[in-house]
This record gives structure tokens, sequence and C-alpha cells, in this order.
């Protein structure tokens, strides 16, 4: 080993001491644990997520600092200002490295704010803020994680909350301390827990009221990354709304109170929506029976349509009659009085043609009446010279004539003429007719044939 | 209509348009009756996980939910 020494450990250790306390007087913040007392001395360690101090005061310095009575108890938020102090032991007594606090003062808002800020800026840069918020957040969730103190007025706000809505799903409790430095990993693991059940559909974060330095644990950068990564959308109601905790920006939604938080859990409103609800079951069943009903009415209307317009057409066809009748009636009785009129005259004129006939007649039956007389006398003329020569022929013919000219008539007994020779040899006698009377002969001998 | 809603959410905006669709008057008598029965189906389908949350509230503990999950796994 080419190292300088072997020097004796108390040297060393003395010197250890003198360069320890050289070193710059600076401020420390963190969150006090462990504190007990000697009677010379306070101690305690300051802590925060990446590591702890060992701290020593004074407690004649620790006096003077005027904290409040309990102010320096564990889960305090402090700020002390000091440097770093070795003590060197002795042969008896064991050595110690400690921060020798020699003010101390509660960290203030601004201290917190500050460091808050530089939190904020490096989440933020990182996209954290973002991711939550895209996650698709069920209108009506059946369950719900809610991570909590047990006791408390958040639990009993956020269930009013909920009752409010008139939602009644479950409520899945993943109680956590909600203050010290105990309480961002718990809150953190059961948020975890809850987002690892399926049926878990949005997580709510609350506690109430109370200083930054109360609501410390809701800015642990840790629990704010386990948040930003989570799958199901997580609701922060932390503090009351003038307070600002960094896992309000990583969070889905960031409400001012635990009854805003159910709100936001479950956006809708369950008693308005079974209002609205039964308006729409109520406008669809309208909407169906209405279109059929107008529908049928419609179709009711095209039916009588035809029969409507079949009416009108016969309403129309009735008055046209009607005007026809009438004006046939007007025409009618114009034309008869026309007609009588005319009959009138045209009678008046049969008259005259009638009477003048008359005359014209009589005279003629007076012409014709002569020429009568004149052609009936001539027609018996004639008829008596065709009489007269008809006479003539007549005698000529007449058998009394031929009697008288010597020729005579067989007759029978009965006056029949006997006109055959076989028929006077039958009679055996005849009767002779002559011009001047009859004579009775008997018939002798056979019939003697002409040759 | 026969595929269940993908959530309240959309069952509740399918509603909205269909109620709306019916209200402009402008659907046939067929589209009337058909989004008639869709929406029924929805109405029901909401009714459903709307009682679903009006039971009562349960409260559950998360190890209470562990173990409750833990004896339906048995």
């Amino acid at each position: 080993m080419d190292l300088p020494g072997p020097f004796p450990v108390g040297r060393y250790a003395r010197k250890l001491e003198e360069e320890m306390k050289k070193r710059a007087r600076v401020q420390l913040m963190g969150e006090v644990t462990g504190v007990g007392r000697s009677k010379k001395q306070a101690f305690f360690e300051l802590r925060d997520r990446e590591g702890a101090v060992p701290c020593t005061m004074w407690l004649d310095d620790f006096e003077r600092s005027k904290l409040p009575e309990g102010a320096l108890r564990d889960g305090a938020e402090l700020v002390v200002a000091g440097g770093p102090d070795y003590y060197r032991g002795g042969s008896q007594a064991s050595p110690s490295f400690s921060f020798r606090a020699t003010h101390m003062r509660l960290a203030g808002e601004g201290d917190l704010l500050a460091q808050l800020e530089a939190l904020r800026k490096q989440l933020q840069r990182e996209g954290l803020f973002e991711l939550q918020k895209q996650l698709r957040r069920p209108r009506l969730p059946k369950t719900i994680g809610v991570v909590t103190a047990e006791t408390g007025a958040a639990r009993r706000d956020l269930l009013a909350g909920l009752a409010r809505r008139g939602w009644a799903g479950t409520v899945v409790w993943g109680f956590a301390p909600v203050q010290d430095r105990r309480a961002a990993p718990a809150i953190a693991a059961a948020i975890q827990e809850l987002a690892a059940r399926p049926e878990v559909e949005a997580i709510v974060v609350t506690r109430g009221g109370g200083s930054l330095a109360d609501l410390w644990a809701f800015c642990d950068e840790t629990l704010c990354r386990t948040v930003a990564l989570l799958r199901v959308p997580v609701i922060s109601a932390v503090g009351h709304e003038r307070d600002s905790t960094l896992i309000d920006d990583v969070a889905a939604v960031a409400c001012s109170t635990p009854t805003h938080a159910a709100e936001a859990a479950v956006p809708l409103d369950c008693l308005a929506a079974r209002r609205d609800l039964q308006r729409a079951a109520a406008s669809l069943r309208r909407s169906g029976e209405g279109a059929v009903e107008a529908r049928a009415r419609h179709l009711g209307a095209l039916a009588r349509g035809p029969a409507r317009a079949l009416q009108r057409q016969r309403s129309h066809l009735n008055q046209k009659i009607r005007e026809i009748r009438a004006a046939s009636e007007r025409g009618l009785a114009e034309r008869t009085g026309f007609q009588r009129r005319i009959a009138t005259v045209v009678l008046r004129r049969a008259q005259q043609r009638a009477v003048e006939r008359a005359a014209a007649g009589r005279a003629e039956e007076r012409r014709r009446g002569a020429a009568i007389e004149r052609s009936a006398e001539r027609a018996l003329q004639r008829r008596r010279q065709v009489l007269e020569r008809i006479a003539l022929t007549l005698r000529a013919h007449d058998p009394e004539r031929t009697l008288e000219r010597g020729y005579a008539l067989a007759e029978s007994a009965a006056g029949e003429p006997v006109t055959t020779a076989s028929a006077a040899a039958a009679a055996g006698a005849v009767r002779l007719r002559f011009a001047d009377g009859r004579v009775r002969a008997e018939i002798e001998g056979d019939v003697e044939r002409e040759t | 209509m026969s595929e269940k809603p993908e959530s309240y959410e959309s069952a509740v905006e399918r509603l909205e348009e269909i109620i709306d669709r019916l209200d402009s008057g402008q659907a046939g008598l067929r589209e009337t009756l058909e989004l008639c029965c869709e929406g029924r189906e929805l109405v029901n389908y909401c009714a459903a996980e709307l009682d679903a949350v009006g039971e009562g509230l349960k409260e559950l503990k998360l190890d209470e939910l562990a173990a409750k999950l833990d004896s339906q796994a048995a």
C-alpha cells in the first residue's frame, strides 16, 4: 500500500472534526422523525424521499428558535440551519456524525412551494400531466375505488355526494394514512391495489383541507408518478380549493372537495338520467305509435280521396244537371211561347188556305159535277148500245129462237135436255119441245149411228 | 339492432340520435319502426345499467374484496 500514514486515529478524528466545522453552513428541509432529547440537546432525523441526515441541536439554540409548543414532532416539515459536525468521541465515548442545527423553523409554504414547483416542472417536462387526462372516464361506473382516511369528513362527504347523484353502486375503500411520511407510500399502494381490480372503473383520492405541509404526502414524487402511469382514471380531491398539490396535476380530474369528486367519479346524474330515460321511452313510444297512426290517418284520407273526388264530381254533375234543367225549362218556356206563336200563325194560314181550298174545291166540284153528269150520260148511252148488242147476240143464241126456226129440243120427263141418241133410246120416251109447246114422243128402234 | 351497446354513454348517444331523427319527422315508416325498436332496446339497456347502481350502496374494503374474489375463485 502506497498511502500516507499510518496516523494515530485520535489525531485523525480531531482533524476530521476540524474539517467538518469548516464546511459551509446551509439550510436543510425535510420531515422530522425520531425526535429525542437529552439533558443538553435535542436530536432527530430530517428526511425526505431521497435520504436522511441525523440532526442535533443544543437546547439553548432550540429555545432561541421559539418554535411553537410541540412543533418538533415526528412528521413535521422543518427547515434547519447549521452545518455538519463530527463528534470525535474519546477513549470511552462513541464518535458520531450529525448536522449541528443552530436555527430551526417550521417549513413555510414558500419553502414547500419552491420545492413543489421544481418537481411540478420536472413532471410536466416528462409529459406526466397528460397521461391520465387522456383516459376515458365512464359516465356510469358500477364500481369505484376510494383512497382516503378511514375516519374523517372526506369519506362522509364523498358518500353524500354519491347519494345526491342517485348513485348506489359499489365502493371499494382503500384506507390509508393521509398525512405524514408514511402516507405517500400507503396511498400509492392502495391506488395500485384498486387499479389491479378489473371491476374498479375509477379511483378517487381524497382528504380534507390542511396546510401544504399537511398535504405534503400528495406532492410525493413517487406517488405522483404512480398515479400518472395508472390506466384507471384517478380523481383527486385533496385539501380545499386554494390548495394545489402535485397529485392534482397528474390526476385525470382535480376537484376541490370530496363532494365534487363524487360528481367527477360518477359524471352521470343518475336521478336525472332516470327521468331522461323515461322521457326517451315515452318519446319512442309516441314516435312509434304516432308514425303508425299518422300514416293510418293519411292512408284513410287517401282511401277517402277517391270517394271525395267522386262525391265532388257527383255534386258538380248534379249542379250541372240542375243548371241544364233550369236552362232547358227556361228554353222550353221560351220555345213553347215561340212555337205557340208560330203555331198560331201557321194555323191561321192553314185555316185561310183551307178556306181558299174549300172555295176552290166547291167550284171544281161544280165543274166536275157537270162533267160527271155528262160522262154518266155518255156511259149510259154506251152501255145501252152494248146491251142492245148483247141482247141481239143473246137472241141469236136463244134456243127459243132456234126452236122458232124449226128445231125441237128433246127433254126428259123431268124437263132435263136429252142430248144423245143413246139417252133417248134408254129413256124410251122423251118430250119434244117446240117453239109453241111440248109433245110426248115414243122412241122406237135402236140407235142408228151416224157414219 | 342486436349488438349490446359498448357503454352507457354510447347507448345514450345513439338514443339521442334516434330521438332527434324521429323528431325530425323525416324517417319513413319502416325506418321509424326500426328506430323505435332499436331505441327500446337501448332504453332497456340503459335502465338495466341504472338499476345496477340503484339497488343500494355496497361498500367493500380492499382486503374484503380480495377475500371475496378468492372465495369466488375457490
